[in-house]
């Protein structure tokens, strides 16, 4: 098992392709930074950097690009072959695998966001935000470790979820948000360092215990995916 | 034994027909692209995403048309249309940049097509066109749909459906502004990686991450940043440059004070610097 997440790191962070990972953070922290030194008031630039950049944006994007990469990329190559012909449970492939994801997106949002949340509000807001990242990547990792499993184009029904259901419908239906992970992390940020940047709409059990139940059940249902798994060929 | 090698004829028939040149293979290739931008001549899994794009902004267009020709109220200007569809627009980007470039990059089909009477300039510019058609048919065919509701049930005859024309005409413009805009950036993202995946992704960020740039920008205590917040963010640069061009009397929309001019020039450099990176990403693969 520690042999598959070494690989899976490696994988990840052995290419090119990990650089694209840096902008986004950097810029989020850039932002802060600047309305930090032009002395806006943190209840103005708050939303707009840490929901609308930080939770909105880099946090569903770094897990997608890293969550569909462990297993969509192995798919896409058919280096996956490789990995199922070992006398492996499929589940510990899975977890591995899942954690990697989640962690090393965990990290690329977290740190950032806590360092927004200091310049806007102090340590406490910082650590809050940090926190809730910490949940929002394992919840968006294992919704789209799933996704890489369940299709062939997993980015783009990815980008679905966070384009047209977080950000279109998020907007104007309220029923949609009980399913929306973006919004249990905010609810949690919020609850942990109560301030009045962050605007709360789910209630904070609702937020913590489908959180857990995105974790669990996609990983559960990825394990059993994995498990009747069949190589196809290339398709469209 | 003679050193003189000999072509024997084994009888190979010859090609004895017309030659066409660059000009129809520019033709194909946008044709080609046309098709696959709605995954015509593929499966129907090709098909899935960019019809469900496509679908929405139909229905929404329709909707528009049957309030404005039931209770006469205009819920979208056709401008303002395109601005509330940006979202779609972006995913729509994402999805067929990628399937233009990407695709042939990874199924290792440009060096076939070089060794072909084709440029890099042809290929880039069939591509961009084909996109550009099928960005600008994706939001015009829903603005048709808007302007043939409101013009069957006007009610002052012909002068009134003139009159919607003119309404028309603009918004047919800023669609195309749109289609040049993002079609020349998602091509210059997607002609970077040969996985449709990543390019999609890479898409998609570009648009997103400067949105929150504009929002920054837009607080700041100087009003000259707040005016020219907007030219952050590609979203926000076309709605400049509509409201520079429509005399800036919509006050709803963004404020750019007096500096249209630089919202223009600022859009008109992006495309042309997007397509001429382009041309120096394809200059090395033409030469192989």
């Amino acid at each position: 098992m520690s042999t598959v997440a070494l690989i899976t790191a490696r994988g990840l962070f052995g290419q090119r392709r990990v650089l694209i990972l840096l902008p986004l953070p950097l810029l989020l922290i850039g932002l802060a930074a600047i309305c930090r030194a032009y002395d806006v008031p943190a209840d103005q630039w708050g939303a707009a950097v840490i929901i609308g950049l930080g939770f909105a944006v880099v946090l569903p994007v770094v897990s997608l690009i890293v969550g569909t990469g462990v297993l969509g990329s192995e798919v896409d190559d058919g280096t996956l072959v490789h990995i199922l012909t070992k006398p492996l449970a499929r589940r510990d492939i899975i977890l591995a695998k899942y954690l990697v994801a989640a962690v090393a997106s965990a990290v690329t949002a977290a740190v950032p966001l806590f360092v927004a949340g200091v310049l806007a509000d102090g340590a406490t807001f910082g650590t809050a935000l940090a926190v809730a990242a910490v949940v929002g990547a394992f919840a968006y990792s294992a919704l789209f470790v799933l996704l890489s499993l369940l299709t062939r184009r997993p980015v783009l029904l990815g980008l679905v979820y966070i384009l047209v259901w977080e950000g279109l419908l998020g907007r104007f239906l309220s029923g949609t948000r009980v399913l929306s992970i973006e919004q249990y992390v905010i609810t949690i940020a919020d609850r942990i360092a109560p301030t009045t940047i962050l605007p709360t709409q789910v209630g904070i059990g609702t937020a913590i215990v489908m959180s857990a139940v995105f974790v669990v059940v996609c990983t559960v249902v990825a394990i059993n995916r994995l498990g009747s798994f069949s190589l196809a060929g290339e398709t469209s | 034994m003679s050193d003189t090698g000999v072509i024997h004829d084994i009888g190979y028939q010859r090609y004895e027909g017309v030659r066409l040149g660059r000009g129809a293979s520019f033709l194909a290739l946008y044709i080609h692209g046309l098709r696959a931008a709605f995954g015509f001549g593929r499966s129907a899994k090709a098909k899935i995403f960019p019809w469900l794009v496509a679908g929405i902004m139909l229905l929404v267009a329709v909707i528009l048309a049957a309030v404005r020709s039931q209770l006469d109220q205009v819920i979208f200007t056709y401008v303002e249309y395109d601005d509330q569809m940006s979202w779609l627009v972006i995913f729509f980007v994402a999805i067929l940049a990628p399937e233009l470039l990407s695709r042939d990059i990874r199924s290792g089909t440009l060096p076939l097509y070089f060794s072909r009477p084709l440029r890099a300039a042809d290929y880039v510019g069939a591509k961009f066109a084909a996109m550009v058609t099928a960005v600008w048919l994706l939001l015009g065919v829903p603005q048709l749909i808007m302007f043939l509701g409101a013009a069957f049930t006007t009610k002052t005859g012909a002068s009134g459906v003139w009159n919607e024309f003119l309404d028309l005409a603009p918004g047919w413009g800023y669609s195309l502004l749109w289609a040049l805009l993002f079609s020349s950036i998602g091509l210059l993202v997607a002609s970077l990686t040969g996985k449709r995946a990543f390019a999609a992704g890479g898409i998609v960020a570009v648009f997103l991450i400067t949105t929150p740039v504009v929002g920054v920008l837009s607080i700041l205590t100087s009003t000259t940043a707040n005016h020219l917040a907007g030219l952050a963010s590609p979203m926000t640069l076309i709605a400049g440059v509509g409201n520079w061009i429509s005399g800036g009397d919509s006050e709803m929309s963004m404020p750019i004070g007096r500096f249209g001019p630089v919202y223009a020039i600022e859009a008109v450099c992006l495309i042309a610097a997007c397509l001429l990176l382009l041309l120096a990403r394809y200059r090395k693969v033409a030469a192989l």
